[in-house]
């Protein structure tokens, strides 16, 4: 079954480029394309997508109306995924966006979609109930975070902020493993050491994870 | 008579905006594209190979930029016309874009049929 994707894109260069760049997956299936949040509303209503590819800003305020539609969506289509196409590396948006969950939600910077592999392989991690966070994006949480002495974050040796910050763009302790060089039981031990440094008690894994991301990113207020 | 479209080389060296430029393009009946380059150095071979009447062109490229590249063509070839195109902001814009010869910068999330029809009018002469 194809992945439908509604897309919306204020930016007529953007929007089209995107919709040429889908329109060639054969395991997307580009059901609606909008210009502003009210089309965008209307779409998700009638086409009951799998994933939404949208833009931060558009019509009618030019401020945050893709956030607001993926916090609409929380209530109204649960399953969707939402892909979050970002101009800059806005900590306060990625924290807005992200801050009831990370489950099917990815945040890239729009410079990113001219990469077919990356906008499909978030587009497909979303639909799955995956995330993914644009590595820059991170990068300046990561150092905004460590700026501040009195952040939990600073008792971090580098090794495992590095850790943290694969974990924050939605990887598995085997992807993160992949991407440092380490075995899979060196990653549980750094994860281990991050949770007791950011004072996360015993919980489920999944929640502490999300945990640890969320207070990376929530220092950014 | 119909007007001839006006021919176009997009270059910018991201193959998602120049494929986006073509699809800006293709809905637009008086203008059409009829090459693409990635760099600067290729852009200055391509206007000489294909005497395009307008160079859509980005400016952060990989060699020179798209500022240097649009000085080069308008020196040689004072009746193409450029239009520098870029992710800057208006006020972030390198100074030397506004002297480089091109006719209007546009920001890439302006860019659309009816301003590209619009910049383009308003730059021909009249008569």
């Amino acid at each position: 079954m194809p992945i439908r994707v509604v897309l919306a894109e204020d930016s007529y260069l953007v929007r089209e480029g995107v919709r040429r760049l889908l329109e060639t997956e054969p395991d997307i299936d580009l059901v609606d394309v909008c210009e502003d949040y009210d089309s965008l509303l209307e779409a998700i209503s009638s086409a009951d997508p799998d994933v939404v590819l949208t833009d931060i800003r558009m019509p009618p305020t030019g401020t945050d109306e893709g956030i607001r539609a993926a916090e609409r969506l929380r209530q109204t289509h649960p399953a969707a995924g939402v892909v979050l196409l970002s101009q800059y590396a806005d900590p306060a948006y990625a924290l807005a966006f992200l801050e009831h969950g990370t489950e099917g939600r990815a945040y890239l910077l729009k410079e990113r979609v001219a990469d077919l592999d990356h906008l499909l392989a978030a587009i497909r991690e979303v639909a799955e109930g995956g995330s993914v966070i644009d590595p820059k994006v991170v990068e300046t949480l990561v150092t905004a975070r460590s700026q501040a002495a009195q952040s939990p974050l600073a008792r971090l040796t580098p090794r495992e902020r590095e850790v943290l910050s694969l974990l924050a763009e939605g990887k598995s302790n085997a992807a993160v493993a992949d991407g440092l060089v380490l075995s899979e039981r060196a990653v549980e031990k750094h994860i281990n050491s991050i949770f007791a440094k950011l004072g996360l008690p015993e919980a489920r894994e999944a929640h502490r994870r999300v945990k640890a991301v969320l207070l990376f990113l929530a220092e950014q207020r | 008579m119909a007007t001839r479209p006006v021919p176009v080389l997009i270059v910018d060296d991201q193959a998602f905006f120049r494929s986006a430029a073509r699809a800006v393009l293709a809905v637009m009946p008086g203008f059409t594209a009829v090459g693409e380059a990635w760099s600067g150095e290729e852009a200055v071979a391509r206007v000489e190979e294909l005497s395009p009447e307008l160079v859509l062109m980005d400016i952060h490229l990989p060699g020179i930029s798209g500022i240097e590249a649009t000085r080069r063509i308008r020196a040689a070839h004072p009746d193409t016309a450029v239009m520098l195109l870029s992710t800057y902001k208006a006020e972030d814009l390198p100074a030397d874009a506004r002297e480089c010869g091109a006719i209007a910068y546009l920001h890439k999330e302006d860019f659309e049929p009816e301003v590209l029809e619009r910049i383009w009018t308003d730059h021909q002469p009249v008569g």
